[in-house]
């Protein structure tokens, strides 16, 4: 795609300390800030200072662009021996730029200079010295490699100049002064350099919403759902990588009227949001894989209680603590089916980052309308990765659907959960006159009594279980979208997640190949969209089913609840999906179907 | 005890217990407990309690665990929540950081409290939460018909210790003082009158207050925590005791041969509520805060 506009993707790679992370997001917020689409992930060690290699990638189009390219067409080291097993990723006529100088001697093949290819094209910088004579520091090569590429692709030096200024407001003036040198000393020398037709960009599209876009993590994305959705109280325990939203809603929801709890472990914070949900108010905890495993038996209170609660899971590798800095999707068993029971839950999974907003507050009406957990399921790689969105004109998100004690009109002792026409009950807060009941984890009747009367347990599983297909219809949500070609194909992709972006890129790409083929996204997980995952598996010749897990537990749901059979597709690196990789099999599929 | 006995007539009894209108905070669901059992006189002194300090039925909440005291909601005419072993007091929590101007009271048994829901208590008191916490501590696992619990004493014998236990019992008062929870009491299931005075005293403070309950389990120990041994066992604090002096409440706390009954500590200190209003004045720039950061 993208054959016409923009479409340059800058890998920075440096050790932990180089100020790597600081480069990509100085460089990823300016060019969204000059109206380019961004899409942007970093990859850092587990360790915080020391010897970790880290990776800034930053893809900035003109098109909407659905994930990061796997050739970068521009490599910006900081630590040749981190960025040399990285060259390969850079495209034929793609630019490495690297310190001409290194300070001390280096072994037999330990300069950059040695390993780019014939093909590439080398700009090599004395990053340091510039550093050292603008600034009387090397801490600033990083933002002399900045000023250089600004100057090499004449990108307007100023947008770089404001992020700046921004990022190091909080410390002291001469910072900002002597980073902003740091950027026009490199700036200059960029400028001077010799270039390729390669190098070079396209102008930002200007729409006439780009005033309005802004950039953000899923996370990012995810706290302003909540608070758009008027979150009411949030506890939180910290955990990789879902810590950023606790971090965030500590500082933001106290501004909204809102209370954040740092607590003892994650089932006092599961546990105190079930305990805030049973009050009526909107109430979230934020964690991974592991401390989603600690909170299988408090969810499973709230599908027998009834009690609305929102539980965002950003994954990481597993099992046990696994990779904390790794992606990976393979908590959607734990998600699905964690606990004790029947205990069926809602279950939704974002495929981008506006997805993250949306969802995040979506799910917070499911949760009160439903009076269910709902859990959302995001990932390492949608949690940390930029994209730039557009946010909404207004509020999308409904403050109150709670069906509430006037929805009954009994005599008598009133029935919490009393079964009805949608299986949802009228609801009593604590504090309604008149309401006055007890919530059990014990299999209960109808008044909340406890009761193991065998047709009643048999009743009330099926109300539970039953009142959550009203959310296969939930009002303003996408369940699951199809995209690519209409009516029958050869191959068909189910996706689900962060991975989506992947393969709708490879879609696409297989598309341009001539291979008909289509795509689903299935962002509700559970209840499952059976009919509409079945009408779109009969258009398709094959179905193949890509995720960033080592089982295939996606299409292990897919197949076991519909009983098809599925190509899977797993990958359980670490690393985000390759558009490659699936491109790949969706043409060995496609020529499978033709011979 | 040595008072003279003096006739009851049942008519006049019924119209006592009548008329001053506790009976209305207790359900129509009769307790589940075994006859005898020392629940009954917590039931009877939270009912009178919440009766006294009129606290409106829709207003309270009690939040449970797991075991037979964890039954408690459901005799009661208030919001109650029934919920997860050991997870009494991260719900207590969570309700109250949502709707601070519910009372809520937090009830379970010792295995509740100090062996799977160990790890939350000290994190409710230090937080100064504002729930009254009441533990009935009967010495065993009663629901599931009388194992050991992290209350009972060394070398008894229960169905999951028959060669005796070796383990020593907890001292909770003394862990609930170096918790920094701002009210400790202790009360006897036996002294119904001083049970019902001192849950209501908890009930009136204004922060984490913990009352520990003394109460027989008449069905599964009949040797170690019956009536008859705590009845020779318990005593007052002494007349002078200061409740303001931590060291001198733990000093007492360690004589757990001869548990004494009464308020052991009391301080007042912000609570949970207070430091999270601070916050939001803070974020809002609405006060004058001590931290320099100021960032927009």
């Amino acid at each position: 795609m993208n054959k016409n506009g923009t479409d340059i993707q800058f890998a920075v790679i440096g050790s932990a300390g180089d100020g790597t992370i600081a480069a990509g997001d100085i460089l990823k917020r300016a060019m969204a800030g000059l109206g380019y689409k961004v899409i942007a992930f970093d990859i850092y060690p587990a360790e915080i200072r020391g010897f970790g290699k880290c990776i800034s990638r930053v893809r900035i189009t003109t098109e909407q662009a659905y994930s990061l390219k796997r050739h970068s067409d521009v490599l910006i080291s900081l630590d040749d021996s981190y960025a040399i097993p990285h060259v390969g990723e850079v495209r034929d006529y793609g630019a490495v730029i690297y310190e001409s100088s290194p300070i001390a001697r280096l072994p037999e093949g330990g300069h950059m200079t040695a390993h780019v290819k014939p093909s590439q094209l080398p700009y090599g910088m004395q990053v340091r010295s510039i550093s050292e004579r603008v600034t009387a520091s090397a801490r600033s090569r990083n933002i002399v490699v900045l000023g250089y590429l600004a100057g090499l692709y004449g990108i307007d030096p100023q947008a770089f100049r404001e992020i700046i200024a921004d990022k190091f407001r909080t410390k002291a003036q001469a910072v900002t002064v002597q980073n902003t040198a740091a950027f026009d000393a490199g700036y200059e020398v960029g400028q001077s350099v010799f270039k390729l037709d390669d190098v070079q960009l396209g102008p930002p599209v200007r729409k006439g919403d780009s005033g309005k876009v802004t950039m953000m993590t899923g996370n990012g994305a995810v706290v302003r759902g909540c608070i758009d959705a008027g979150l009411d109280t949030f506890f939180g325990y910290p955990i990789t990588p879902a810590t950023t939203i606790l971090e965030r809603l500590a500082a933001e929801l106290p501004k909204h009227g809102g209370r954040v709890l740092q607590t003892e472990d994650e089932i006092s914070a599961i546990a105190a949001t079930i305990g805030a949900g049973y009050t009526g108010a909107r109430a979230a905890t934020a964690t991974s894989g592991p401390g989603l495993a600690l909170m299988t038996e408090m969810l499973g209170l709230g599908v027998m209680g009834e009690v609305p609660s929102v539980v965002f899971v950003s994954q990481r590798g597993g099992p046990s603590t696994g990779m904390p800095t790794k992606t990976e999707q393979s908590d959607l068993n734990l998600a699905v089916f964690g606990g004790a029971g029947d205990a069926q839950r809602i279950v939704l999974a974002p495929t981008n980052v506006e997805g993250c907003y949306r969802t995040a507050g979506k799910a917070f009406e499911m949760a009160e309308k439903y009076q269910t957990p709902v859990v959302v399921l995001l990932d390492l790689y949608l949690s940390n990765r930029y994209e730039t969105v557009i946010p909404p004109d207004a509020n999308p998100f409904a403050p109150n659907l709670n069906k509430g004690l006037d929805a009954w009109r009994g005599d008598g002792e009133y029935p919490r959960f009393a079964d009805t026409d949608d299986h949802i009950s009228p609801r009593a807060l604590p504090g309604e006159e008149g309401g006055m009941h007890t919530v059990t984890g014990l299999e209960h009747n109808q008044l909340g009594k406890p009761s193991d009367a065998p047709e009643n347990h048999l009743a009330m599983n099926a109300k539970r279980h039953r009142k959550l297909d009203g959310a296969l219809s939930h009002p303003d949500f996408t369940i699951c979208k199809r995209f690519g070609d209409e009516g029958p194909v050869d191959v068909g992709i189910l996706g689900w997640g962060s991975t989506f972006g992947e393969i709708l890129e490879a879609m696409f790409a297989a598309q341009d190949e001539g291979i008909r083929c289509s795509a689903m996204k299935v962002v509700m997980l559970s209840p499952l969209p059976k009919e509409r995952i079945v009408a779109f598996m009969d258009d398709c010749g094959t179905v193949l089913v890509p995720e960033l897990n080592y089982e295939g537990q996606f299409a292990n749901l897919i197949s076991g609840a519909l009983g098809r059979p599925v190509t899977k597709l797993t990958r359980s690196t670490g690393a985000p999906m390759q558009v490659e990789e699936i491109l790949a099999e969706i043409r060995r599929l496609a020529q499978a179907k033709a011979a | 005890m040595t008072e003279p006995l003096k006739p009851v007539y049942l008519e006049d009894k019924l119209n006592e217990v009548r008329g001053d209108g506790h009976l209305r905070y207790r359900s129509s669901s009769l307790p589940t407990w075994c006859p005898g059992c020392g629940y009954f006189s917590v039931a009877e002194g939270v009912a009178t309690a919440l009766n006294r300090l009129k606290v409106p039925l829709k207003d309270a909440v009690i939040v449970s665990g797991i075991g037979c005291a964890s039954r408690f909601p459901f005799f009661m005419e208030t919001y109650g929540f029934h919920t997860l072993h050991g997870r009494t007091l991260p719900v207590a929590t969570g309700v109250k950081v949502a709707n601070d101007a519910l009372t809520v009271l937090a009830v379970g048994g010792d295995g509740d409290a100090f062996a799977i829901g160990g790890g939350h208590i000290p994190h409710a008191a230090r937080r100064n939460a504002d729930i009254t916490y009441m533990v009935f501590d009967n010495g065993i696992y009663g629901l599931t018909k009388g194992q050991t619990s992290p209350t009972s004493v060394e070398g008894f014998v229960t169905p999951s210790t028959p060669y005796e236990s070796h383990d020593r019992p907890l001292n909770p008062l003394m862990m609930l003082l170096s918790y920094g929870a701002s009210w400790v009491g202790q009360a006897y299931a036996g002294r119904p009158h001083h049970l019902t005075d001192m849950i209501a005293e908890a009930v009136a403070h204004r922060g984490f207050s913990y009352l520990h309950i003394l109460s027989p389990c008449v069905t599964f120990d009949k040797t170690e925590m019956t009536y008859a041994n705590l009845d020779v066992r318990v005593r007052d604090l002494p007349a002078d005791h200061d409740p303001s002096d931590r060291l001198v409440a733990m000093e007492q706390a360690t004589r757990a041969e001869a548990p004494a009954l009464g308020l052991f500590y009391r301080e007042e200190r912000p609570t949970l509520i207070d430091g999270m209003n601070d916050i939001a004045a803070r974020a809002t720039g609405k006060a004058s805060g001590k931290g320099k950061k100021n960032k927009k």
